[in-house]
């Protein structure tokens, strides 16, 4: 499903050279459910972006669903993104000045659907993570939990086959961590959607089916 | 999409009160300026009622006729050669200066001379500059008069609310008739309805009136004249003489806009045969100052030998001016735009994630800018109607009146149209191609 070969990141400043990632070689199951530890700094946010096509490896070759992607800036990337993948945030990043609805509609308005069709698709992925009744609300309103369960109807909206959250239980207590986790292994048990998700936390990366572990870039297990 | 674009521009503004207020000032004074001005160029310069014809005309309201002089300078050069003096004589011509008569045409010159210009539809002689102090309840008035001929009617379609225009046979037989302007019933009579028929004493002489029009808006002055007479009121002389020079001028309703550029050739080709009588003017050169009506309003304010320089240069300044103003706030909307957008890279960043390519990007931020641009438009307008009423109620113009008509407010679409994407596409464009990933690690929304 996902596959990286020999993929290198380097930061490059004007005195400095920094390897984030060093030739990485992972291949995805669809369906998995994978999660990445490893220590600050060492580079689990920026395999995960690599994956999720929003950051470019320095070297080496990443497909996604036998789809090679050789050009990140262009329409054809971001239409890729838009219908197979599927993000959540630590940091949740709901747009504040757009209600809950409005906001899990988001990635629904690079599509060619229609606004009755988005609304609908909206309120069924609110439904999924039980949030029908705060759709009028503003983020602002709503606990972290619960904003990151807006998140992760933002995420699902678009039926991706692959979800990609960076910490997503990070910023929550641990029964509101608890709570997004059920979701998410709900979503990939049920609807087979594959997830990679960093996290530090152990207990979390157990539920997974599998556990990568970096450090200093590099895959130690 | 649009609508979720308009909903997070409406919060967006709602968001910062204060910068907002900045940039609603800066765009609402600006639009505000350029619509006045725009309703003031639609005033002078509109094809609107009397000047429906206004790019088929051709004017001739100047003639110059003129002698250059030349001095003979006589230079002697002595040689001695072989004890013999020898004369070397040079004979060379400088200019020394011109002699020239510059005025109106008089009635004969243009009858006799222009009455036979090719492509021309219609041609009108008239006279202008002649007023009259009129004494109402004790109260002094003045009225401007043209005299015109039958022919003016066709070419300046003037609304008549009441009555119709004086004919040939009402001109021909001297007919004490006039046509007024609303502003002359309303000064004379103190209302524009039942004045047909009703006399107007100038001078001593009573004129039946025979129509009431819609006072012209520009200020050319045949076209805004209190009263309009029949030519053949003009003093007998003025008719009859000879002389190149008068008190008239000439309109010519060319057949089609190609014509216009004919006409003009036509009567430049026209003065090359025209004879100067010795008997009347020790002069061997005429000039007919002959324009279009773009280039006779620019000639009024910008003297130059062609009129085509003249209007060249106003619309170079008019030009140039309008950039400045439209400029100087553009640069500023732009620097307050980027430092609004920057605070939302996040937003951006999680946009681009979803799917968003920099195109969405770049139209939705001008999509807001537009509607930012817009309610500045709409306040802008309210305040330009406000200006209006108060330039127009003060007469602070003379006799220009300015019209918030239909066209001016298209115009006035267009202006914050332009502004909204001139102000939004830089910013727009700079935050569009911003890296996701740097866009994300701004954590604001």
């Amino acid at each position: 499903m996902i596959k990286l070969n020999n993929v290198n990141k380097i930061y490059k400043t004007k005195s400095v050279e920094t390897l984030a990632l060093n030739n990485i070689n992972l291949n995805i199951n669809e369906g998995e459910f994978l999660s990445i530890m490893g220590p600050s700094g060492c580079g689990k946010s920026t395999l995960l972006n690599i994956m999720g096509l929003i950051d470019e490896p320095s070297q080496g070759e990443v497909s996604i669903s036998g789809y090679r992607i050789d050009d990140y800036t262009g329409k054809s990337v971001a239409k890729f993104r838009n219908e197979h993948l599927g993000f959540i945030f630590q940091s949740f990043h709901l747009i504040n000045d757009l209600s809950v609805i409005d906001n899990v509609e988001l990635p629904l308005l690079y599509r060619k659907v229609s606004s009755k069709m988005r609304r609908q698709l909206a309120e069924e992925a609110l439904i999924k993570v039980g949030l029908k009744n705060r759709m009028k609300h503003f983020p602002s309103q709503l606990s972290g939990g619960q904003k990151q369960r807006v998140a992760i109807a933002r995420a699902i909206v678009g039926k991706p086959n692959i979800i990609l959250a960076d910490e997503p239980t990070g910023n929550l207590d641990s029964a509101m961590g608890n709570e997004v986790m059920d979701i998410l292994l709900g979503l990939n048990q049920e609807e087979k959607t594959t997830i990679v998700m960093v996290t530090h936390d152990e207990l979390m990366a157990k539920k997974t089916n599998r556990l990568i572990r970096l450090f200093d870039g590099s895959q130690v297990q | 999409m649009l609508k979720n674009y308009f909903k997070i521009a409406i919060k967006v503004l709602g968001r910062r009160k204060f910068f907002t207020a900045i940039s609603l000032f800066g765009i609402s004074f600006t639009l505000m300026i350029l619509m006045i001005a725009t309703a003031f160029f639609e005033s002078e310069l509109g094809n609107d009622a009397p000047l429906k014809n206004r790019d088929y005309l051709v004017y001739v309201p100047m003639v110059s006729i003129s002698k250059d002089y030349q001095d003979t300078i006589i230079q002697v050069d002595t040689h001695f050669i072989d004890n013999i003096a020898k004369y070397d004589t040079t004979l060379s011509f400088e200019p020394a200066g011109r002699s020239m008569s510059r005025s109106s045409p008089s009635y004969t010159f243009l009858r006799n001379n222009l009455s036979d210009i090719p492509f021309v539809d219609k041609m009108s002689i008239f006279s202008r500059g002649v007023s009259y102090d009129i004494f109402i309840n004790s109260k002094k008035v003045n009225f401007g008069a043209v005299f015109v001929d039958e022919n003016y009617w066709d070419i300046y379609n003037f609304t008549f609310i009441d009555g119709q225009a004086f004919g040939k046979t009402a001109i021909d037989n001297q007919e004490q008739v006039a046509i007024i302007s609303k502003k002359a019933s309303l000064d004379y009579f103190g209302t524009v309805e039942n004045v047909i028929d009703k006399e107007v004493m100038l001078d001593g002489k009573h004129y039946t009136v025979k129509g009431v029009i819609d006072s012209g808006i520009s200020s050319a002055s045949e076209i805004n004249a209190e009263i309009y007479l029949p030519y053949t009121h003009v003093k007998p002389s003025d008719l009859k003489d000879k002389s190149f020079l008068g008190s008239f001028a000439a309109i010519f309703l060319a057949k089609d806009k190609k014509s216009v550029q004919k006409i003009k050739n036509e009567i430049n080709q026209k003065e090359k045969r025209i004879e100067i009588p010795t008997d009347l003017y020790d002069y061997d050169k005429i000039d007919i100052e002959v324009m279009t009506f773009f280039e006779r309003y620019a000639k009024g304010i910008i003297s130059s030998d062609k009129p085509e320089e003249s209007f060249r240069i106003l619309f170079g300044v008019i030009l140039f001016f309008l950039l400045l103003f439209f400029l100087l706030p553009t640069l500023n909307l732009i620097n307050i735009n980027v430092s609004r957008i920057l605070e939302r890279s996040s937003e951006i960043g999680v946009r681009k994630a979803f799917g968003a390519n920099s195109q969405n990007i770049l139209l939705q931020f001008i999509f807001e800018n537009i509607i930012l641009t817009f309610i500045g438009g709409v306040l802008g307008f309210l305040f330009a109607l406000i200006v209006i009423y108060l330039v127009n109620d003060s007469q602070i113009l003379g006799d220009t009146t300015l019209h918030f008509n239909y066209k001016v407010s298209i115009y006035s679409f267009f202006l914050c149209l332009i502004f909204g994407i001139v102000s939004g596409y830089i910013p727009a464009w700079r935050m569009s191609r911003v890296h996701i990933v740097n866009a994300l690690k701004q954590n604001q929304l």
